[in-house]
């Protein structure tokens, strides 16, 4: 099968949908002319035009109200928040709008939008472009979110939110974009709130999310030469989430270690340990629950710094071995 | 020079002891000679005399601990003397009470934090392992060498440890944890095999818990397994004793004139019982591993109620002995069991065993095995019955029941039949004896 990156599978996605679907239309700072910041949307205006591809002004909570009326007349757009930074900013329309309105209408309404956003370190961007909100809007209830971690997923993810009914926050790690994987060229769905167990394993489960993905899988590489055979589980949704995958998962190895990059205190860990901890995969348990996540710090400009701040291979590879042998 | 104290090997075939009691604690003087330990072996306990004169120190095995002969248990120092490195061993336990604060804890060198966090957590400094710097007490060495469970008395387990421990009916307190700070995990309970290097629960608790350890231990965990993996067949007969007893009063009128030791029931029962089961090899016999195993030597053990529980010391060949010779070896055997003086090879190599709960009036009851031998007589009481009598009169005579439990593996119903008809007989007849 062919290779593209991950960036060139979501533009695939946007353009394989606005093709099927008329109502599929692009909004966001820069997407347009510059083909956005990662240039995802690239050449996208030339193809689609200044009707379906929409550059706006630098107001997020603007373009993102704007989505969220189109939906609700029954338009499908994406809208781009250049840095998940800035989802704050959107974050009024999205969490009292868009989460709410179809229940408050009694279901007779619906946001069928998606809210498409690159986040996390890694790129010397510092403390203003960095950041990992995910769970800011696993909280809110009407939201989903998702966070693909492979070129396959992502494709497969997006045209499912595109025609999911409901406001779709995904996130897109920046370290992805470049990296490459097979990818079919006609148009496929992969089901919202489906794990994927992207690596079998027997002594140990990781779950990680976005990037952290794709460095426990390099850490049970690594391990496996010790004999230590690790299995990744990627959520892929966080909201919703694929609980019986979990548990199956966990009561198979008894340990886990959860992986993010987001800051570890009111991070997705806690709901991940939280329900681990509740399943009936609590009885399996051979050691305490384990997070490895960001410190407790704004991502630092410094590139060493910065790459202390977050989960790396060696700790991912470090923790594992704790955990696998029972050293906690 | 620290003297060390190991565990003992006082019976040949002995791999471990169970520590009983210490009567001394760490920091206590004693003297040579002085006893300041009881151990148990599988049924016998034993005091155990200090080796040298000078204090008591680095005590590292708790009551209820089982521990491998000619382990170093604890040490006997000089005035001033420290503790040999040896005795810091990280995997020594902590032992359940907290002992006061030693002359050789203060040498102990250790930073200010280590030494409050000892101080507050009772633990011995002496027997921390240090890795600071010019051989310091840090405090991450403190909090290494708690082991939580045996400082608390509660069990740090895995949830998975825990699930197992509930399926297959394993109490945690016994498990020896492998994990972090001896965290026991659900291997540990998957493997765990009752009898084998355990931890007790050895905390009395207000209540009045009685720990199991040494002798009450051995006997929960022998009838357990005897009676869980040996399938048990019993039969009772009913005996006239008459001629039984009309005997044991020729003997005893003998046994005054000449001065002898008067002959006991249990002396008559252990002769009677000695020579039928010399024609029934089946009755002697062990089931060991694939192999029935038939032993030449007819040792019949008698169970003996004591204080702690219960006692079987063996009188060897009593098929070869005289009714005096057996009469006199059961006395003393008993005497010294009540005295609880008895001695491994007392108590060991027995082929078949005799209980006599007569003389508290039980009439009948089914004893469980004592492994790995095949069969144990049950004997009850001698009361005065009315009887039908053969031409059809009816007679008081003193009637007995005994019941034998057989390994139903080795001792088929027939062979057992056969063997309860000549004991019968024999009893009513114990004049066969010196056929």
């Amino acid at each position: 099968m062919r290779e593209i990156t991950f960036l060139e599978a979501i533009r695939e996605a946007m353009t394989q949908e606005m093709e099927r679907d008329s109502r599929v239309f692009l909004i966001g700072e820069d997407i347009g002319e510059y083909g956005g910041a990662f240039q995802v949307s690239y050449g996208m205006l030339e193809k689609f035009g200044h009707e379906r591809i929409l550059d706006t002004p630098i107001t997020e909570l603007g373009l993102t109200g704007a989505a969220v009326g189109a939906a609700l007349i029954g338009m499908r757009p994406i809208a781009e928040i250049m840095f998940m930074d800035f989802t704050t900013l959107a974050s009024e329309q999205l969490v009292n709008q868009a989460a709410k309105l179809r229940f408050m209408f009694g279901g007779q309404s619906s946001v069928p939008m998606v809210l498409r956003t690159p986040a996390g370190s890694g790129t010397g961007a510092a403390e203003h472009h960095s950041q990992s909100f995910e769970n800011w809007f696993v909280h809110v209830p009407g939201l989903k979110v998702v966070m693909p971690t492979t070129p396959y997923d992502v494709k497969g993810l997006l045209i499912s939110s595109i025609r999911d009914n409901n406001p779709v926050v995904f996130i897109e790690h920046k370290l992805l974009y470049k990296t490459k994987g097979e990818v079919p060229e006609e148009m496929y769905e992969i089901p919202l709130g489906k794990a994927d167990i992207k690596r079998e394993g027997k002594d140990l489960t990781i779950i990680a999310t976005g990037i952290m993905v794709q460095k426990s899988l390099a850490a049970a590489e690594e391990l496996i030469k010790e004999g230590i055979d690790i299995e990744v589980l990627d959520p892929r949704t966080l909201r919703p989430l694929d609980t019986e995958s979990i548990v199956k998962s966990v009561k198979k190895t008894g340990k886990v270690l959860i992986v993010h990059e987001a800051v570890k205190t009111g991070g997705f860990g806690g709901e991940l340990a939280g329900v681990i901890a509740e399943s009936e995969a609590f009885g399996y348990l051979e050691a305490p629950i384990i997070r490895l996540a960001g410190r407790e710090v704004p991502i630092p400009y410094n590139r060493d710094l910065e790459k202390a701040a977050v989960p790396q291979i060696e700790d991912i590879v470090e923790k594992a071995r704790e955990l696998a042998t029972l050293k906690v | 020079m620290a003297i060390e104290m190991i565990m003992p090997k006082v019976d040949m075939d002995q791999e471990t002891g169970t520590v009983v009691e210490w009567l001394k604690t760490d920091g206590q003087q004693v003297k040579e000679g002085e006893t300041i330990l009881v151990i148990e072996t599988d049924k016998i306990a034993i005091d155990v005399e200090a080796p040298g004169t000078g204090i008591l120190n680095g005590i590292s095995a708790n009551q209820g601990d089982v521990i491998p002969i000619g382990t170093v248990i604890a040490y006997i120092l000089e005035e001033g003397e420290k503790l040999p490195a040896a005795a810091a061993s990280p995997s020594a336990p902590e032992p359940a009470a907290v002992p006061e604060p030693t002359a050789a804890a203060e040498e102990v060198s250790a930073t200010p934090v280590a030494k409050k966090m000892a101080e507050t957590l009772g633990v011995d400094l002496s027997r921390v392992t240090p890795t600071g710097k010019g051989g310091k007490v840090t405090k991450d060495d403190v909090q290494s060498s708690l082991a939580p469970a045996a400082l608390s008395g509660d069990v740090i387990a895995t949830p998975a440890a825990r699930r197992t421990a509930r399926l297959k009916g394993v109490d945690l307190s016994r498990v020896r944890g492998s994990g972090p700070k001896g965290r026991i995990q659900a291997s540990d309970v998957e493997n765990f095999q009752p009898g084998a290097g355990m931890v007790a629960a050895s905390h009395v608790q207000s209540g009045g818990t009685i720990p199991l350890i040494g002798m009450r231990r051995t006997i929960a965990e022998r009838l357990t397994a005897s009676y869980q993996s040996i399938p048990h067949i019993q039969f009772t007969a009913r005996v006239d004793m008459k001629n039984f007893i009309n005997a044991r009063n020729d003997y005893n009128e003998l046994a005054i004139e000449r001065g002898d030791e008067k002959v006991s029931v249990t002396a008559m029962l252990v002769k009677l019982v000695s020579m039928v089961i010399a024609d029934h090899p089946m009755i002697n016999s062990s089931l060991v591993e694939n192999s029935i195993i038939l032993h030449q030597d007819i040792n019949i053990g008698v169970a003996v109620a004591i204080e702690k529980g219960l006692i079987v010391p063996v009188v060897k060949n009593a098929n070869q002995k005289g009714i005096s010779k057996i009469a006199v070896e059961t006395n003393d055997l008993v005497k010294r069991a009540r005295e609880e003086t008895l001695v491994g090879p007392d108590v060991r190599g027995g082929t078949f065993t005799i209980t006599n709960l007569g003389p508290f009036g039980v009439e009948q009851f089914n004893a469980i095995i004592n492994p790995p031998e095949a069969g144990i007589l049950a004997i009850g009481a001698t009361t005065n019955e009315v009887v039908a009598l053969e031409d059809g009169a009816i007679a008081v005579r003193p009637i007995m029941r005994f019941t034998l439990s057989a390994d139903h593996r080795i001792v088929d119903g027939a062979v057992a039949a056969r063997f309860i008809a000549d004991l019968k007989t024999t009893f009513e007849n114990p004049i066969l004896m010196n056929y």
